[in-house]
């Protein structure tokens, strides 16, 4: 018996098909999008740079776990893989090999908060209308998941090309950074 | 369950350029790390040899697909099209030249040599799958090998602070142009539920949205995305930055390929794509091509650096290739075509003198460096001469055969405001090449200047076969013009 | 898609049950030991030295190259799993393109090798 039937069992409740159409994903994505809110408004406001990556790993999980939800299982994946593994810890590099301190706020750019906050708040009210304007009350797919199966089938048919230009894209993305890296 | 993958059809025939140049990249890779000590020539050699090849190819490629017709493949991703294989062979020109430049260029300036090349070929790569995608998702996967790479030759010059600059602004503004144009296939995707190009315009030929404020979300920062690649107001701040510090053959290269690939998809997406939402984008079009040949031309007037005044000129280019592009039109992507062909002869020529002049340490490109230079290098400065006057635009070079094709162009459409604001531009545009010409023949040479030696043979070869295809489109243009008409870019379904 | 939810399910409860064991330890530990606290203990611990300076400190990374390379490699064992998990299906079709998705990169590899760059320093 899987975890979750074990769960259905006590609670009499099947949170994934009982009752109202994903009440149980709806729940789950309240607590991940309001985490990710939080979580970005800290990174932004933090004084110092490294809480402010680690903020950004919550944010990118969060990310994640809406991915998975929406049935994207290896966009989700990839997001922890990459992101999470690797761009953040490269990130953190960045930080050590940069001459400034890092422990607290030097009020870099604090001149353009304004500015910024300005630009985010419109380029939110263009996508939120554009987006509503087009889904309106449009309900989520009850179709199944892509699993990582089909995106292996779609990877070896239609895009076999595009899947190995992405190693031509990797390796000269891995010559760039040992040319400039290097510097000689 | 295991179902039986059939392979899917692949056109072979049609991927060699893109193949070649990839292939190419990797052998030099991997022969620059099996021998530590190459002799100089090799790489710029077996560069332009691989441009060349894939241009010879391009013949019996371009009477097959004549025969044929277009076609495309794997389940519509990527086609193949007399469009595509005329960009193409404006990558090939732009490789070879660039390679023949920096052939002279590297060893002058001490740089190690190899990787130059290596990324100019892949770079190429890109630049090719971005001119025969039939994808918005392999066409942005095309921009970023061919962006990834330009990046990092603007970095090449390791000494000069002015190229790390460069580099360092083309990076963060190219990333964000990434981003945006990413964006605007993400939404483009869900208003219309696909991200292959024939069946967008298949839905919007067949569907009329009634909510499209995605769709045209969308577009807008498609529009902001490719801009920026191109160099059109208001995306162009990067341009003047970027061509002075980066070393002079990615420059060449920049201005040829770059423009020309993302030309290229500027066409496909919009003009074929999205030609159903023509009179959506087509005013914004026209406004960003009034500006850019506008300020382009009044700020390349105070330039003091060559190098400058040649990128704000190419910003003038841009400007007119789009004047051309909005009439949406065969004839419109035609002219596009015949000036972006020019267009690259022009400027690979004017960018391997530029690199001849700028002596060691790539640094002088100020007026003062050509003052004289009628005198102390006539062959240089006449061929110079040439490639400014094409630039300006006068009539019997080439440069004026492709103004008024697009200029035609946009009569053809209506846009009577565009095309006189366009040819008032290219009025004040041409002062600029006069001011250079002026220095050149007319100003004493500056006490103080040495007399350089002897002009190196890949430069002059370049400046002197661009020189004379200007002159010879100029006299000639029917061969060119035909070309570019028979390119026609269709969407075929897979 | 709701067997494809629960499979997922099964993660979060395994992760909150995680949670929650490392809170009830701690919590545990909290409510049952003494506490008192001095200035002394909330000294960065520098292995018995006395500490210097601030706790925030950059160091010289010299191995960041490996870091950058990782992201790439990284990427590029993202495509794998996909293929992995449609192995037969694929057969020598899949096994050759893989070979060529991997071997370009691999080239990358060789050229840091020659040029010094995975040696230590």
């Amino acid at each position: 018996m899987s975890t979750p039937a074990i769960f259905a069992a006590v609670t009499g409740f099947d949170p994934l098909t009982g009752g109202e159409f994903l009440v149980a994903q709806n729940i789950a994505f309240a607590i991940m999008a309001i985490t990710m809110l939080v979580s970005a408004v800290r990174m932004v406001t933090t004084g110092n740079v490294v809480h402010a990556a680690l903020y950004l790993v919550i944010v990118l999980a969060g990310a994640a776990g809406i991915f998975i939800l929406l049935g994207a299982e290896f966009v989700g994946v990839t997001q922890v893989l990459v992101y999470i593994g690797a761009i953040v810890v490269l990130f953190l590099f960045g930080i050590m090999l940069t001459k400034g301190s890092f422990g607290a706020d030097d009020g870099v750019g604090g001149e353009r908060r304004g500015i910024a906050a300005m630009v985010g708040a419109l380029v939110l009210a263009v996508m939120a209308a554009a987006l509503l304007d087009t889904f309106r009350d449009a309900e989520l797919s009850r179709a199944e998941p892509s699993l990582t199966a089909d995106v292996a089938d779609l990877i070896f048919s239609r895009y076999i090309v595009p899947f190995e230009a992405i190693s031509v894209l990797l390796l000269a993305a891995l010559i760039g950074a040992i040319v400039v890296a290097r510097g000689d | 369950m295991i179902a039986a993958l059939t392979t899917p059809y692949v056109a072979w025939w049609a991927l060699v350029p893109l193949i070649t140049f990839a292939v190419a990249g990797f052998l030099l890779l991997t022969v620059a790390s099996l021998v530590r000590r190459l002799p100089a020539v090799l790489a710029p050699a077996w560069t332009a040899v691989a441009g060349l090849g894939v241009l010879l190819y391009l013949v019996p490629m371009w009477s097959r697909v004549g025969r044929d017709g277009a076609d495309s493949f794997l389940a519509g991703t990527v086609g193949v099209d007399r469009s595509s294989i005329f960009v193409t062979g404006i990558l090939a020109v732009a490789v070879i030249a660039a390679a023949l430049i920096s052939r002279d260029y590297l060893p002058r300036e001490d740089l190690p040599g190899v990787e130059l090349y290596v990324l100019l070929l892949m770079s190429a790569a890109g630049g090719v799958v971005m001119a025969s995608a039939n994808d918005l998702i392999v066409l942005f996967l095309g921009l970023e090998i061919l962006s990834i790479a330009v990046y990092v030759l603007a970095a090449l010059h390791l000494r000069r602070i002015e190229s790390q600059e460069a580099a360092l602004k083309y990076f963060l503004l190219g990333a964000f142009s990434s981003a945006f144009l990413l964006y605007g296939i993400a939404l483009v995707y869900g208003a219309t539920g696909s991200t292959n190009m024939v069946r967008i315009s298949a839905f919007l030929a067949q569907n009329v949205l009634v909510d499209d404020a995605m769709l045209l979300a969308g577009l807008g920062l498609l529009l902001v995305g490719l801009g920026f690649k191109v160099a059109v107001v208001p995306f162009h701040a990067w341009t003047p930055d970027v061509y002075q510090g980066a070393p002079t053959p990615v420059v060449a290269w920049m201005a040829a390929g770059v423009k020309a690939a993302g030309f290229a998809a500027l066409m496909r997406v919009f003009v074929l794509t999205l030609g159903t939402y023509v009179s959506d984008w087509r005013p914004a079009f026209q406004v960003i091509a009034a500006a850019t040949v506008l300020a382009g031309a009044v700020v390349a007037v105070v330039q003091t650096d060559v190098k400058r005044m040649l990128a704000y000129s190419s910003i003038v280019h841009a400007g007119f290739i789009l004047v051309g592009l909005q009439a949406a039109t065969d004839r419109g992507n035609s002219s596009v075509l015949a000036y972006l062909a020019v267009y690259a002869f022009l400027t690979v020529g004017s960018f391997a003198v530029v690199t001849v002049v700028s002596g060691t340490g790539d640094a002088s490109h100020g007026l003062d460096a050509y003052r004289g230079m009628g005198r102390r290098h006539p062959a240089l400065a006449g061929v110079f001469t040439v490639l400014l006057l094409g630039q300006a635009g006068i009539p019997f070079t080439g440069g004026f055969v492709v103004k008024l094709g697009v200029l035609a162009a946009a009569v053809d459409g209506g846009a009577y405001w565009l095309a006189g604001v366009a040819m008032l531009a290219a009025a004040v545009a041409a002062f600029v090449y006069l001011r250079l010409l002026v220095a050149m023949y007319l100003e004493e040479v500056p006490s103080g200047t040495e007399t350089s030696g002897a002009v190196p043979l890949g430069a002059l070869v370049v400046a002197v076969a661009s020189a004379v295809i200007v002159l010879v489109v100029g006299l000639v243009p029917g061969p060119l013009l035909d070309l570019a008409r028979d390119a026609v870019p269709v969407l075929v379904a897979g | 898609m709701s067997d494809y939810l629960r499979n997922w399910l099964t993660l979060v409860v395994f992760g909150g049950v995680a949670v929650l064991l490392v809170g009830a330890f701690l919590g545990l530990g909290s409510l049952v030991r003494p506490s008192r606290q001095t200035s002394q203990k909330a000294v960065v611990y520098e292995s018995g030295v006395d500490p210097q300076g601030d706790m925030w400190s950059q160091s010289n990374i010299r191995y960041y190259v490996f870091a950058l390379m990782f992201v790439l490699f990284d990427v590029e064992a993202v495509f794998i799993f996909p293929w992995a998990t449609r192995l037969e299906v694929y057969d020598v079709f899949g096994l050759v393109e893989m070979a060529i998705f991997i071997f370009i990169l691999a080239l990358g590899l060789f050229y840091a090798w020659r040029k010094g760059l995975l040696r230590w320093i």
